[in-house]
């Protein structure tokens, strides 16, 4: 008798008999169009899902349009308006003297005290920043914000890495590029992070020149923001790469900045001019008549991702198509249903892939709407602040610190691959910050507030009703009866039924009755779910 | 979990009615073996993650390579700073860091092991793809093989009993920091917490056990559910054990206050005080070092890395040798790969393979594994050849520290492992138990020219197996498996072409090797 099996239970029985649960529930449906008029149900989740929550009275509004109605209404135009308010970075004054100081100035070689000074005013920036972006989430009424928060999750710059910062002049430029590039051509939008100023930065791309290659940004152009790994060789790398040459970023106010700060431009010397072999695809030779930004951003640069494009097409459409079912549907990438999956790459390809007609596509299709993929997806700490904002009609000033708190710092993924997502989401570390900011802001409901809440619900008065469509709102998949029993005990404090009639006459205990159905509610695994 | 109660039960159970592996059970009374088998769970494993692939050959300094000079003519380490630790072998200077106790001096004192040339078949030049190689401990070239579980999942999920239904009492592993790592997660749920500050851990996990049974049906949206209800259980329970791991350990030397030292300084605190984690996990990035690696008077980024990276694992080891801990701790590093020998334009180096793997604690055999890097051989890339494939550290982690046997290991990690050897394997009551002996095992002649014959004395009954490994350590083909009794055990050598190889003849699941060369 082996005493060790029999203490720990053998290894192999165990991962067989996981198998058969291995297999994921089928979704019903492809990518035909959902044209059923939309249920208060059907309206939440596409809002949970392609926005962030939603308010109730907004929510009704919405019941009875057809999913393209509201998709085409949430995508809005495709030029973006300014956002409002307008980012306003904050002046810097030197702490000895109180004057203001040039903040273009390198902290490299500055000494100790400027240096400190100079990075806390970027640390502030940044916070001010990604509390301007939470702030646009939370009050569009488009998609606009959502959109660009998911480009910005592929791009990837990070504020801190290696030890240093990236100046927050150079994201919020990167963030308004791709706020405008959002439902194009995603060939444009390609171009534009290519000789982008935080990307020329953050990837090296900077730092390469000719006879001096720096591979990074070729290797994850193709690995990360567009074929995904396996479609390309070495060789391939290191050709892109000489393609790249020659491309500046502009940071400190003791570079070069022919275009003015934070704004990228062509150093001619520094371009390869030799023919490059890429992909099969020759780019020929140039000389020094022909080396100039323009010629070289389009018979190049623009010509390497035309190639891409072109020569990996399958593999671009699928990978971006994936990227976006992960990020809108279900972020299991384990469970990424095939079939749909082709049917989308299909769509977007034959779009010329541009990006509207592949979101309206996934928004609208019969997939999106099936209920088995409903409450499948772990709430990101963005989704879980920007929306409980927007359920509750309470706003909170500070954002950006509870998304810190819940492992989500805005504008600084961990790595170039961005977030990992789904289930790195909910930690021991993050589950109970999520728990702390929904009991804040629950308790920052003030009076008033919760009695109009209440009031949104038209059957308020019904208690059973009430606390039925409180959890409809609140939660993804509807509950059991037994659930329904145990908020509405929660919300009555114990107390018989009849009760509900006089606390909604005391403006002060309605709120605290709804304050403990709030929280009751909270606690719940699915509240992190949508 | 309660081993210990249970133990009793079956050795009570199990004494007078069992001779297994020649040895009587009476021997050992339970107490006895009860005593063996706390020790054995007591033991702990320690993973360092250096992010962004750390440079191995500015690590430890191929110094009597004139080729390395040549290759990095503004980034190489000159010989005269480089810190000659052995003949041959150096380390980078900032290795020899500015704390008391650093890697230099466990080097010195046989506390460090070093892995030369550790990789595997195929590199992944990708952060993400090698990095889910390295954590998952599975080589799949495919990129559409969803790696998904780490190697240390797995294992203790399929080692715990009852697990997750049943939550042991303390977390069976810790990360310090976010979101928790896939090193640490199964298919059956995360055997791991993600922990950052004890205190806020304890005031804000309190109560938070959801008030819902598990979903029975399986539906995504169940088993998501089921997800999240687990680690609201795991944010209640473990914030309380934690916190008193916290509040009763504590540290005997002073540790300096970066990131990384002061999570090496938390892991030892909560080892002090009693916290019975298998495994932790701290992390280390920024070994992405394309750009401005290193300047002229060795200053930059790496070095920087090294010396931070130095002075946690040497401070934590003076705090453990301190508190009398040091026994029960092994450590390694794992870097998703290497750097391109060749330094690029930006004073910086770009993607690579192969690397040098670090692994300490009183409990490995210290020393250097494997040759220097090959500088004027490299892979169609242009790349650093490997010599270990890296899951064979995993195989001795699961062989000789954690109690597993070659069956787990092949069973982790879906594949035949050798262990490298670098743990010491300390003989258990278990062997004894199973009939686990390791044997003297003869090649004759040797090399191996035409025929030959794989010898030795087969001390007890058991169940033999003798394979033939490569000597990157993985498995090439079975010669022999079978019942054996006692006595003088031959199996004849055939069906291997001209190479040098590894031989391991298993005698109940304890390994014996020998180098076998082949001539034809």
């Amino acid at each position: 008798m082996n005493r060790r099996n029999l203490l720990f239970g053998l290894a192999q029985s165990s991962r067989r008999s996981l198998a058969a649960v291995d297999q994921p529930p089928v979704v019903q449906g492809g990518i035909d169009e959902y044209t059923t008029p939309l249920t208060l149900e059907d309206v939440l989740h596409l809002y949970r899902r392609m926005s962030f929550a939603v308010s109730r009275p907004q929510a009704t509004q919405q019941v009875g349009k057809t999913a393209r109605q509201v998709v085409e209404e949430l995508l809005g135009l495709d030029t973006a308006s300014e956002p409002s308010p307008a980012m306003r970075f904050g002046p810097w004054t030197d702490p000895a003297t109180k004057q203001p100081v040039d903040w273009t100035e390198n902290p490299e070689g500055a000494d100790l005290q400027t240096r400190n000074a100079i990075e806390g005013w970027w640390r502030a920036n940044h916070r001010t920043l990604s509390n301007w972006t939470l702030g646009l989430m939370r009050d569009d009424q488009t998609v606009t914000e959502r959109l660009t928060l998911f480009w910005m999750s592929h791009w990837i710059t990070e504020f801190s890495f290696d030890e240093i910062y990236m100046v927050p002049q150079m994201i919020y430029r990167q963030y308004m590029t791709l706020r405008n590039d959002r439902l194009g051509d995603f060939r444009k939008m390609a171009l534009d992070m290519t000789v982008d100023n935080a990307m020329l930065f953050y990837l090296g791309g900077t730092y390469n020149e000719v006879g001096r290659p720096n591979e990074n940004y070729a290797r994850e152009l193709m690995e990360l923001f567009t074929t995904g790994i396996g479609w390309y060789t070495e060789g391939d790398v290191q050709q892109a790469a000489r393609v790249l040459t020659g491309w500046k970023a502009s940071r400190f106010n003791d570079q070069p900045a022919p275009k003015g700060i934070y704004n990228a431009w062509f150093d001619a010397a520094k371009h390869d001019m030799g023919a490059k072999e890429f992909m099969g695809v020759t780019i020929a030779a140039r000389t020094n008549d022909n080396n100039t930004e323009f010629q070289v951003l389009n018979e190049e640069v623009y010509e390497l991702i035309k190639i891409i494009f072109r020569v990996r097409q399958d593999a671009v459409a699928r990978f971006v198509a994936r990227k976006m079912y992960l990020f809108f549907v279900y972020s299991s990438a384990g469970d990424v249903d095939p079939t749909f999956l082709n049917e989308l790459a299909t769509e977007f390809k034959a779009n010329d892939f541009r990006l509207r007609p592949l979101m309206l596509k996934l928004f609208t299709s019969q997939h999106f709407f099936d209920t088995s993929i409903r409450g499948a997806q772990i709430k990101t700490p963005v989704e879980f602040v920007v929306g409980m904002q927007r359920q509750l009609g309470v706003n909170e000033n500070d954002p950006q610190t509870w998304v810190d708190r819940m492992d989500q710092t805005m504008f600084d993924p961990l790595t170039v691959a961005g977030w990992p997502g789904y289930r790195s989401w909910i930690s021991t570390n993050s589950y109970p910050r999520r728990r702390e900011f929904a009991r804040m802001l629950i308790d920052a409901m003030s009076d008033t507030r919760a009695n109009a809440f209440i009031r949104e619900f038209s059957n308020y008065e019904d208690v059973d009703a009430f606390v039925k469509d409180v959890t409809v709102f609140l939660l993804p998949v509807a509950v059991s009866a037994e659930r329904l029993a145990y908020y509405k005990n929660a919300l009555l404090e114990g107390q018989p039924d009849y009760t509900w009639a006089e606390k909604l006459m005391q403006p002060p205990a309605a709120s605290r009755a709804m304050k403990e159905l709030l929280k009751a509610i909270a606690k719940a695994p699915d509240f992190q779910l949508c | 979990m309660k081993r210990r109660t249970f133990l009793s039960t079956t050795t009570a159970a199990a004494v007078g009615t069992q001779v297994l592996g020649g040895v009587p059970l009476h021997a050992f009374t339970p107490a006895d073996l009860d005593q063996r088998v706390q020790a054995e769970d007591d033991r702990i494993l320690i993973v360092i993650q250096m992010f962004g692939g750390n440079d191995g050959l500015n690590t430890i300094i191929p110094a009597d390579d004139p080729e390395y000079y040549k290759i990095r003519p503004s980034i190489a380490v000159p010989k005269e700073k480089a810190v000659n630790v052995l003949s041959r072998v150096y380390m980078h200077p900032s290795l020899d860091s500015k704390a008391p106790y650093n890697l230099r001096r466990m080097f010195e004192d046989g506390r460090l092991a070093i892995v030369n040339g550790i990789g595997y078949d195929n590199p992944s030049l990708s952060h993400f793809r090698s990095t889910d190689i390295w954590l998952s401990g599975f080589n799949s070239s495919d990129p559409e093989k969803r790696l998904v579980d780490g190697w240390l999942g797995r294992y203790w999920a399929s080692k715990v009993q009852g697990f997750p239904e049943v939550l042991p009492d303390d977390p069976i592993a810790v990360q310090i920091g976010g979101s928790l790592s896939m090193l640490l997660q199964s298919r059956r749920g995360d055997i791991g917490i993600a922990l950052t500050d004890p205190q806020k851990f304890f005031e804000l996990g309190q109560g938070l056990s959801p008030d819902m049974q598990p979903m029975s049906e399986d539906t995504r949206y169940g088993r998501e559910f089921n997800f999240v209800r687990l680690v609201a259980e795991q944010s209640d329970r473990y914030s309380s054990v934690v916190k008193q791991a916290f509040d009763k350990g504590a540290n005997k030397v002073a540790y300096e206050k970066n990131s990384f030292v002061e999570q090496m300084k938390l892991v030892a605190r909560l080892i002090s005080g009693g916290l019975k984690s298998k495994v932790f996990l701290v992390y280390l990035g920024g070994f992405d070092t394309h750009v401005q690696q290193q300047d002229e008077n060795l200053n930059g980024l790496h070095p920087y890395l090294l010396e931070m990276l130095s002075t946690g694992i040497g401070t934590f080891m003076q705090d453990a040798l301190i508190q009398g801990f040091a026994d029960r701790v092994v450590g390694m590093t794992v870097s998703e790969f290497g750097r391109r020998p060749y330094e690029n334009g930006s004073r910086g180096t770009d993607h690579g393979a192969s690397s040098v793997q670090f692994v300490f604690g009183n409990g490995v055999r210290a020393g250097v594994y494997g040759d220097m890097p090959d500088l004027s051989n490299f892979d169609s890339n242009g790349d650093v050849r490997y010599q270990y494939d890296f899951r064979r550290v995993y195989a001795d982690v699961f062989e000789n520290w954690f109690g597993g046997t070659p069956a787990d290991t092949e069973s982790i990690l879906e594949d035949r492992v050798l262990p490298l050897g670098v743990l010491q394997r300390s003989t258990s009551v278990n062997d004894a138990y199973d009939g686990r002996v390791q044997v003297n095992v003869r090649v004759a002649p040797h090399p191996v020219t035409d025929q030959a014959t794989i010898e030795w004395q087969q001390p007890v009954p058991g169940i033999v197996k003798v394979d033939i490994y490569g000597t990157e350590g993985r498995f090439i083909k079975n010669l022999f498996t079978d019942r054996a009794l006692p006595g003088t055990m031959r199996v004849p050598v055939h069906g291997l072409a001209s190479g040098s190889y590894i031989c391991c003849v298993s005698v109940n699941g304890a390994r014996s090797v020998v180098p076998l060369t082949v001539v034809r």
